[in-house]
């Protein structure tokens, strides 16, 4: 076989054109100087099957951070937001993440990544030491795991563990007084469905210890059809049911689940029921399903919270979300230690934040903190109650217990080894 | 290339200089490369000029790998993501959890993903075309898979969380930015480098012939599967390396380096830049992740420009930008030598 040389372009050309190409990406990067303005660097979802989540995320951020301008801005600065899109993808996020930092010149980062993507924009802060606000990742180890922990990054969100600890103790209330000990679940099958639900289980057995576990599925996540789920524990003819599924997969699933007249046969509880995004897509919502509360603007059941669900609804023309208040609360985070520190140095933020108590309307007791050994969002409305088919959908619910929670959550530290 | 324009070749590119110089060209031209690259840090202080270099080279050497088995072999491979991932995930962990120095963790990694290639290629290779494609789309999705399931080994769906340790090793410390860069460089040059020498090889024609016409190679004596088998494995590494690179980039490795969506960034990025020549894949890189950066700072709705991109591409062109250049090329010195 004789060894031939292709005739086409030669390499120098080519060597040129990258070249060429190389200087081309170079000319938009030349670092900007430093303006008057305090630039806040945000990636989150706006593309795929979560944006309307990264939207309404984006959309709470500037409802807060024009309020943040008109009051003056950050110690005098006024606040530029740069949202980008990462599509839900860790090393998208991280790269945006990056580049908001060492091209757009972004002194913080909100990251309203969730689930990977928030871990990868973790590992950005910790490499650029630059001030991070988690505000959509509801993975407990983000901040509980001691080897995930660095001083310059906080969360601003509901946590997983929180959320089973209250839900537990809610559920089990229900299920002595009712005698429900046959229990079924349903949760998306990956990380959060998975730990979630045992978490819940847990908290429930440990609350009321006769309750058995009689069936369990995990549906995949994003799957369109539940039949097969649905007959499954129809069959299996549990007193309740508990299930994570949250936005279209819960949708999809109670739209599904009506035509074998689930809702009358058992009780219900779906953790993730009592989110606009759910409640107001559902055909035909069931009364009588108990949920924790996501985001409804009647819990808690302050003048302040329902003015700023009705200010969102004003400007945005649909209700927001559990990101919305979460990201909403950041940025009221932000603006206090800033006030607090009278400075924008993100070392200095760090250190007003870890401890800070602020006022909120998304406060159990009218104010949240930030929790000073983990940087971790504590305080916040947290509470479970049963649905009615029309606004205000959940009409009253029965409020989950702080005290408690630290307790337990503390013991479920240790179990964990993270203590 | 045809066996016509093969002869035309060795008419239109007499030995200039001696072979000996004819034989370095690629490790000269592979040097120039890294010197120029390793140099740029000197010359900006953009890092996010460096940050896109480095994620250039994972995707450089994922996409060129992949060019490989598509352009050299015609195995159209869905599912070569999955050593992507693998590449990841194998250094990602060994360097969590066995704290081992860097070099080590990098030869392992290469080591394994050989291993577990050679396995899937021995079951995919014996098929063709649109089930060779779906065989390996298949088994991606089996590794994806048990990334996810295997939550207690690697971390599930939230991936390898805590970062990767970074030991320094032979003076050069990776969590430094520059050094990370100009390692990343060196890879790439290295891979290219070691891929253009399999490209250009006996096996590299053998490679060429099968794609041709596998007939014909089995008549002249070839063993086939063998052949595809061996190229099937290497591409594997390269794609490998392009993973550790890019765990080393983000500092953690995720389920979605191992999902199809990274496989058909690489046959689009294949799409884009063109795969009767060597760089071409490269340059679809570049093509690819400018793009991706431009259109994202500004839009949302970067599904729409990309696509109507890789329609301008398919339908306006009919081939990749580096296949056209070089075609333009070739017409215009044909045109001009009177033929």
């Amino acid at each position: 076989m004789t060894r031939t040389r292709t005739p086409g372009i030669s390499r120098r050309s080519t060597l040129a054109l990258m070249g060429a190409g190389a200087m081309s990406v170079a000319t938009p990067w030349v670092a900007r100087a430093q303006a008057k303005t305090i630039k806040i660097g945000m990636p989150t979802i706006l593309s795929g099957r979560v944006a309307q989540l990264g939207t309404s995320s984006r959309n709470a951020v500037m409802l807060e951070v024009d309020k943040v301008n008109a009051a003056g801005g950050l110690a005098g600065r006024p606040i530029e937001m740069v949202i980008r899109d990462s599509k839900g993808q860790p090393q998208e996020a991280a790269r945006v993440a990056r580049e908001l930092v060492n091209t757009d010149g972004c002194e913080w980062l909100i990251d309203g990544e969730a689930s990977s993507g928030s871990f990868a924009v973790h590992e950005v802060a910790r490499d650029l030491g630059v001030l991070c606000v988690h505000t959509n990742s509801e993975a407990s180890s983000l901040t509980a795991d001691p080897k995930q922990h660095i001083p310059n990054a906080f969360r601003c969100v509901r946590q997983g563990i929180h959320d089973s600890i209250v839900g537990g103790s809610y559920a089990a209330a229900i299920a002595k007084a009712k005698g429900l000990k046959k229990w079924a679940t349903c949760s998306p099958d990956y990380a959060y469905g998975r730990d979630t639900t045992g978490e819940f289980t847990l908290y429930l057995k440990r609350f009321a210890p006769d309750i058995e576990i009689i069936s369990e599925s995990w549906p995949k996540l994003f799957q369109p059809d539940y039949t097969e789920v649905v007959t499954k524990i129809l069959q299996a003819k549990p007193q309740a049911l508990y299930s994570c599924l949250w936005g279209g997969d819960l949708t999809s699933y109670i739209d599904q689940a009506n035509i074998y007249a689930m809702f009358g046969q058992m009780e219900v509880f779906a953790v993730n029921m009592a989110d606009y995004t759910a409640l107001t897509v559902v055909k035909n919502l069931p009364k009588g399903i108990h949920s924790g509360n996501r985001y409804i603007k009647t819990y808690p059941a302050t003048p302040e919270n329902a003015a700023w669900g009705d200010a969102y609804k004003a400007k945005y023309n649909e209700y927001p979300t559990n990101w919305s208040w979460q990201n909403a609360t950041a940025v009221m985070f932000l603006a206090e230690a800033a006030k607090k520190a009278n400075s924008t140095d993100g070392k200095k933020i760090a250190e007003a934040l870890a401890g800070l108590t602020i006022k909120c309307p998304f406060g159990a007791d009218g104010t949240v903190t930030m929790r000073g050994d983990d940087h971790t969002l504590v305080g916040y409305a947290i509470g479970w109650g049963t649905t009615i088919p029309q606004e205000p959908y959940v009409p009253e619910v029965k409020a989950g217990d702080w005290k408690t929670i630290f307790e337990l959550e503390a013991e479920w530290k240790k179990s964990k080894g993270y203590t | 290339m045809t066996e016509l324009e093969a002869g035309r070749a060795r008419t239109l590119l007499p030995v200039r200089g001696g072979a000996m110089l004819l034989r370095y060209r690629d490790v000269m031209i592979a040097l120039i490369a890294f010197a120029v690259l390793a140099s740029l840090p000197l010359f900006t202080g953009s890092k996010a000029l460096l940050d896109f270099v480095i994620r250039c080279s994972a995707y450089g050497l994922f996409a060129t790998s992949l060019n490989l088995l598509v352009g050299y072999t015609g195995l159209t491979s869905f599912g070569h993501g999955m050593f992507f991932g693998l590449g990841a995930y194998s250094f990602g962990l060994i360097m969590q959890k066995l704290s081992v120095p860097i070099p080590v963790a990098f030869v392992a990694t290469l080591a394994i993903t050989a291993v577990i290639a050679a396995g899937i290629g021995a079951i995919c290779v014996r098929l063709k075309e649109i089930y060779f494609a779906f065989v390996t789309l298949a088994f991606q999705m089996l590794i994806h898979s048990t990334i996810l399931s295997w939550a207690s080994f690697t971390g599930g769906d939230q991936g390898l969380r805590g970062g990767i340790p970074r030991p320094a090793f032979f003076g050069v410390d990776l969590a430094n930015h520059v050094h990370l860069y100009i390692a990343s460089c060196a890879l790439l040059v290295l891979g290219l480098l070691a891929m253009r020498q399999i490209a250009q090889s006996p096996f590299g024609y053998t490679l060429r012939m099968i794609r041709d016409n596998a007939a014909r190679a089995s008549f002249l004596g070839i063993d086939v599967w063998r052949a595809k088998l061996t190229v099937f494995v290497l591409a594997a590494l390269f794609a490998s390396m392009g993973g550790m690179v890019m765990a080393l980039f983000v500092s953690g490795a995720y389920p979605e380096f191992a999902y199809w969506t990274i496989s058909g960034e690489g046959i689009f990025i294949n799409m884009l830049g063109g795969v009767s020549t060597f760089l071409g894949p490269m340059v679809g890189t570049v093509l690819l992740l400018l793009l991706n950066d431009t259109v994202t700072r500004f839009t949302e709705y970067h599904g729409i420009v990309l696509g109507v991109v890789i329609l301008f591409f398919a339908l306006g062109l009919r081939k990749g930008l580096l296949d056209f250049v070089a075609d333009w090329f070739s017409h215009r010195r044909d045109a001009g030598e009177g033929r």
